[in-house]
């Protein structure tokens, strides 16, 4: 049974890239384009995501190939939740950008690079097969180089190469786990290799695989001994694009380590899920600490990053049934958090005559925004995870996650680095909206459109009051995940 | 057979790390490439079969044809690599002409 709905998340923003080039010299057609297209993949996600609910894992074999053979899409419940993510922060970026008043934005090449990029990571999270898996993250890293490289910080270019010559060795680590993968079992589809790993047999090179792998996920989402590109590159990032980078494409490698312990290399799992345990714990002080002496508002969102991928690492690696809701949850509310931060940040820094977003120069510069001020501490607070918002919703999954795995030190910890994490965004808040601005400072007199954050802090709030449906959702993903048999099955046939 | 291969990707692995970890940033760029062709390699060593008559050609058997798959994987990988090597050379040339230097340990403007 094949859903072509699969297709629409990659191939219409795809469409839409090659129309934004041939439309170039029109700004406003390239923003119809751009809106139209992401609001067609997020319906298309969510109709995804129903269908799946309803009627189990949703397959699509291009070109009518069957699997082995062919290339095929597939989703099952946690690949329909990540698009939803994926597609929900793209579509709010899309409006950021349509109101965004950087200089970079009204480049010609600008919309259809952030299209490529949306189209690389919504493939990434559907793709059932290896190979074009690394095909798309490709797509989603190459365009998201060139879109920091323009943009208005100066710093971009350095900081693209950076992260180009970084992800590329992520990226060498993914061909040779790929080559290793290929030489043991023939085949690049996830069923199947699942299916032949099942079976009990161990060759050498499975276990090469694996850890050449499990470093390539690490790279792309920026655990502990590879996280060094991340806030530099983040960072000069323009603000749409920093918004999307620092929630959703990070979680690409957090989607990648999901399907290595649950589907792919469940015997070796344990060894991993260790290794994750430890590493999540010195990104989450790590990372929150940096935050905590960083110079710079939006770098300081670039290290939180950093440290909430910890948790998320924890909950993987804890890997009961209840952490891994947890991780889940954690997840997908983390990113609608982090990108409305971001775009709030962004926002001010707008208003900034240099666009900096300096903790020496900002300070005060939100004073008079009245809305925003509302916006970013109810953001910080979802962030921290205070009661009634999303954060405090996916942090008590954690712990019963932790509860559960018995793990009473690593949930000590994490529960402390919870507080490091309240800390530095009250710090920030203080010193963005509360105190006086500096008489030097000359605002500008606009600034970007707060639709997009408010729309998203507006999502924060509702999942935080209205949880159930996105625990529940969670719940039977991890449950449907731990039968690999049905993923399986389903891509196969029979 | 194997063993020329296995010999062959372990040089360019060498070289390229080697020549990515210096200071020019042109040389940076050039081990990027290297390796890119040590895993062309690699992936070409990983084909199922022999591999010295071409693929799909009549009167030879199965055993000494190459593997097709292997080869669409790598047109894949080297277009990917020609393309992100470009963007690179590309970025390198920017930087290069902003600070007159192509010496990576004066790119240090993120620190902090």
């Amino acid at each position: 049974m094949d859903n072509p709905l699969l297709l629409a998340p990659i191939f219409v923003p795809l469409a839409g890239a090659a129309l934004a080039v041939l439309l170039a010299r029109y700004l406003r057609v390239q923003h119809v384009i751009g809106l139209t297209v992401t609001l067609l993949a997020w319906l298309a996600s969510l109709a995804v995501l129903y269908a799946n609910w309803i009627g189990g894992v949703q397959v699509y074999r291009v070109g009518g190939y069957a699997p082995p053979y062919g290339i095929v899409l597939a989703a099952d419940l946690l690949s329909a939740l990540l698009e939803v993510m994926a597609t929900t922060v793209v579509l709010a970026g899309m409006i950021y950008v349509l109101g965004c008043k950087d200089k970079c934005i009204s480049l010609p090449a600008f919309m259809p690079l952030f299209l490529c990029m949306a189209a690389g990571l919504h493939g990434a999270f559907y793709t059932g097969d290896i190979f074009t898996f690394f095909v798309f993250q490709e797509l989603m890293v190459l365009s998201s180089v060139v879109l920091v490289g323009i943009s208005d910080n100066r710093l971009g270019v350095e900081a693209a190469i950076k992260y180009l010559l970084i992800s590329s060795m992520g990226t060498l680590f993914l061909l040779v786990g790929i080559a290793a993968v290929y030489a043991t079992f023939g085949t690049l589809t996830l069923a199947d290799i699942a299916r032949l790993l099942s079976g009990g047999e161990r060759p050498v090179l499975a276990q090469a695989a694996a850890v050449m792998l499990m470093c390539a996920f690490l790279v792309k989402s920026a655990v502990f001994p590879f996280h060094f590109w991340q806030p530099d590159f983040h960072t000069a990032a323009p603000t749409p694009v920093h918004a999307i980078l620092s929630s959703v494409v990070v979680k690409v490698g957090v989607y990648g380590l999901f399907r290595l312990t649950l589907l792919l290399f469940t015997a070796e799992a344990p060894l991993v899920r260790s290794l994750l345990l430890v590493l999540g714990l010195i990104g989450i002080f790590f990372g929150s600490l940096a935050a905590l002496r960083t110079y710079d508002a939006k770098r300081m969102l670039a290290y939180s990053t950093f440290g909430q991928i910890g948790f998320i690492l924890v909950g993987i690696g804890w890997g009961t049934p209840l952490a891994l809701v947890g991780a889940l949850v954690y997840t997908l509310n983390h990113a609608f958090i982090k990108a409305s931060l971001l775009m709030l940040t962004g926002l001010v820094s707008s208003r900034m005559p240099n666009k900096s977003a300096r903790l020496t120069e900002i300070g005060g510069a939100g004073n008079t925004m009245a809305l925003i001020n509302i916006l970013y501490l109810l953001g910080g607070m979802a962030l921290a995870g205070v009661p009634p918002l999303n954060g405090f919703i996916s942090k008590l999954a954690l712990v019963r996650g932790g509860i559960e795995a018995q793990s009473w030190l690593v949930i000590g910890l994490a529960v402390a680095a919870g507080l490091l994490t309240l800390m530095y965004m009250m710090r920030t808040w203080q010193l963005i909206f509360q105190r006086a601005p500096d008489p030097e400072l000359h605002l500008k007199p606009y600034s970007d459109n707060p639709t997009a954050p408010a729309l998203l802090i507006g999502l924060c709030v509702l999942l935080g009051v209205y949880a159930v449906p996105l625990v529940q959702l969670a719940t039977e993903a991890v449950n449907r995940l731990g039968d690999p048999n049905l993923y399986i099955r389903a891509v196969l046939g029979g | 057979m194997n063993i020329i291969f296995a010999i062959a990707v372990g040089i360019l692995f060498g070289l390229g790390t080697f020549q990515i970890l210096r200071r020019d940033m042109i040389k940076t760029a050039m081990g990027f490439y290297i390796l890119f062709t040590a895993i062309n390699l690699l992936f070409i060593a990983v084909g199922a079969f022999n591999g010295s008559a071409p693929a799909y050609s009549q009167n030879v058997g199965v055993e000494t044809t190459s593997d097709p798959l292997v080869q669409a994987l790598l047109l894949t990988a080297i277009v990917i690599s020609f393309g992100s090597y470009a963007i690179l050379l590309g970025l390198i040339a920017i930087s290069a002409r902003r600070y007159d230097t192509a010496d990576s340990d004066s790119l240090d403007h993120l620190k902090g």
